[in-house]
């Protein structure tokens, strides 16, 4: 990342790729990834939309898009981006279209196609090493159909299917999978997590991860409004704050070769972050559910105390 | 005629007849409403609480001792998108489902979709029905509707208030009980307390909740509603005649344009309306980079200039500001 245009916010391409008036909820944390993808791509791509929130983006006959868009079925979005893929070299092959006049092809799946339903066929894609990207908007449940736990979910967090009750105290007792670490394993070229609140860093990672030929695959944090239920305002708060407690890290991994491109110095309490959302609510409301906070606290201080480790990188953790 | 239609049609004789009957025996029932069933229809926007105000509606009337039914429509869109809801309460068990598309009672909990050609609130009410705008004084009443009742009550504002959130399920539910004239200041009360409860409210913001329904079920007129004339459904059909669309005329439509969402003015959606103070704003790009409706652009003098045809009014700029240059300013608008 030594060569990188974007050095401050006003290295933001200004050119607006994404049209205003798509039907997402007023103030959606992912609109400002996407937003910011097409910006660093210039445009120049045609994307696979696995069924979730942005398929709503293009309810017919309105479109927010300027490039071509193709919805698929939940489990199949690499494999449609495989058949686009597989069109556009054949093209180039037959020498119909030159390699310079060559798209990207952009996947673009929630969390629930990510983490759970189109898991295997990610994995298949990353296997075959097809030349795409794919930006998961990770709001950590099924966000369109009612906010039901997803694969993503993180622990204790109330979505509809995980209401805290008298014998559940805590919400949702499993933990969110670690799909970075899912598609680690598989050694593609570029793999990283993404915040909205830190563009600088989410555009040099784009940019960084096209000089590579293969998979590359980003996950993004996504606060949502109407899931989480915070002010529509909070979002990018929510999302700076994710990264300054170390719920959300944010690293990218080179052919399996993990590094952290942003550590905070001090590590924010948990509890600020859990606070500023109403799936958390039960932890604090009616009684404060302590044992729990101090879990999902000490869970992020393990986190980042190996990553201390094996990075030598100066992080002030706290004991608990 | 079909088998099926004329099954309907005696289907429908049976119910006429039997209202007719019910009629004469009760001549009290409905305070003057001749009807089988008093059908109120909610239009709103996602998250406003459509779906809650018809369900307030309906347990009133069933504590009330009527047969009372309720259910929410959505579109494939989500939070600010118009959202409709029905309530049937009736006598007599209720045997119609789905859509209700001739009320006699209709709720509009945004004036804005007065003018959505997707919504249209006041398509289908019956002659001599009632319609209740939220909207704030001084609201004209569309033309072409002369021969139904209008009345407006600045619902948001005062949740506004009161509330502190534009949440306008419970004062909207009692407004429609009022209009009803049929269902008690304490059911309505009473429901509102029960279904907010279901709804996992705190205390305070549960008694908030009851103090404006009942301020609002005070302050609202209950016009005698006589939808007798109409009858059946007056919903205009429109013919099924048309003419074959050539290649040509497809691709005129908006299906070739790109980005061509901007038509949709999702700008509707806002209460609040975000405002850039120009003395203020140095062009820094941190409201542009995070709004995510690519709003705000910069204009000749690098000062940011907000698109309102479309701003949601999610304010994520006002509070990402790093100079404080943006206000939120109350959204006055009749039928934007």
């Amino acid at each position: 990342m030594s060569e990188t245009r974007f050095k401050t916010l006003r290295d933001v391409p200004l050119e607006e790729y994404l049209a205003p008036g798509n039907p997402l909820c007023a103030g959606c944390g992912a609109t400002p990834v996407l937003r910011m993808f097409l910006k660093a791509l210039e445009g120049r791509a045609v994307f696979v939309n696995a069924a979730g929130c942005f398929t709503l983006l293009h309810v017919y006959p309105y479109t927010p898009f300027k490039s071509s868009w193709m919805y698929t079925a939940f489990a199949s979005a690499p494999a449609g981006a495989q058949g686009i893929r597989d069109a556009l070299d054949i093209l180039i092959e037959k020498g119909k279209i030159q390699p310079e006049e060559d798209i990207k092809v952009v996947c673009f799946t929630g969390d629930g196609a990510a983490y759970d339903i189109g898991l295997q066929s990610t994995s298949g894609a990353i296997e075959r090493g097809l030349d795409f990207y794919y930006l998961v908007y990770d709001n950590e449940a099924y966000s369109n159909t009612g906010f039901q736990k997803s694969g993503a979910t993180p622990y204790a967090a109330s979505t509809a299917t995980t209401l805290p009750t008298k014998l559940q105290r805590e919400g949702h007792t499993g933990s969110k999978k670690d799909l970075f670490e899912i598609w680690r394993s598989h050694k593609p070229p570029y793999v990283a997590t993404i915040a909205p609140s830190h563009i600088v860093d989410m555009l040099r990672k784009i940019e960084s991860a096209s000089k590579y030929r293969g998979p590359k695959l980003f996950i993004s944090f996504t606060p949502c409004p109407t899931g989480w239920y915070h002010d529509t305002s909070e979002s990018i708060r929510i999302s700076k704050l994710a990264v300054e407690c170390g719920v959300w890290p944010l690293k990218e991994a080179i052919y399996g070769e993990v590094k952290h491109t942003y550590t905070p110095r001090v590590l924010k309490p948990v509890e600020e972050y859990l606070k500023t959302q109403g799936r958390y609510k039960h932890l604090f409301h009616p009684q404060r559910q302590e044992h729990v906070i101090k879990a999902i606290q000490e869970n992020i201080y393990q986190y980042w105390r190996r990553v201390a480790e094996t990075e030598k990188l100066d992080i002030i953790i706290p004991s608990v | 005629m079909a088998n099926s239609q004329i099954n309907s049609f005696i289907l429908y004789l049976k119910i006429r007849a039997k209202a007719y009957i019910y009629k004469t025996r009760h001549p009290s029932f409905g305070c003057g409403v001749w009807s089988p069933m008093l059908k109120i229809r909610f239009h709103g926007r996602g998250g406003q609480g459509v779906k809650t105000s018809s369900r307030i509606l309906g347990r009133a009337a069933f504590l009330d001792g009527f047969v009372a039914q309720d259910s929410p429509i959505y579109g494939a869109e989500r939070r600010g998108a118009p959202v409709i809801s029905f309530t049937r309460i009736s006598k007599t068990p209720i045997t119609e489902r789905g859509f209700i598309f001739d009320p006699d009672i209709v709720i509009v909990m945004d004036e804005t979709l007065l003018n959505d050609w997707l919504a249209r609130p006041l398509d289908g009410v019956k002659k001599g029905g009632a319609v209740f705008v939220n909207a704030q004084p001084g609201f004209p009443p569309p033309e072409g509707h002369d021969d139904k009742f209008f009345i407006t009550y600045d619902l948001t504002g005062r949740a506004l208030e009161i509330l502190g959130k534009p949440i306008i399920s419970s004062p909207s539910a009692a407004a429609a009980a009022k209009i009803t004239g049929l269902i008690t200041k304490s059911s309505v009360l009473e429901a509102t307390a029960d279904e907010l409860a279901e709804l996992d409210l705190k205390d305070e913001l549960l008694e908030k909740n009851i103090q404006l329904a009942a301020e609002v079920y005070d302050a609202i007129p209950s016009p005698v509603i006589n939808t007798e004339e109409s009858g059946s459904i007056t919903r205009e059909i429109s013919p099924l005649d048309y003419e074959p669309v050539t290649y040509e005329e497809v691709i005129h439509l908006d299906i070739a344009n790109l980005g061509n969402s901007a038509l949709r003015r999702t700008g509707n959606w806002r209460i609040f309306k975000p405002v850039v103070d120009p003395e203020k704003c140095t062009g820094c790009m941190v409201c542009i980079i995070y709004c995510p409706d690519s709003c705000i652009t910069l204009n000749e003098n690098n000062k940011a200039v907000i698109d309102y045809d479309n701003c949601k009014g999610c304010m994520i700029c006002l509070r990402e500001c790093p100079l404080r240059a943006i206000s939120s300013v109350r959204e006055v608008r009749v039928y934007a």
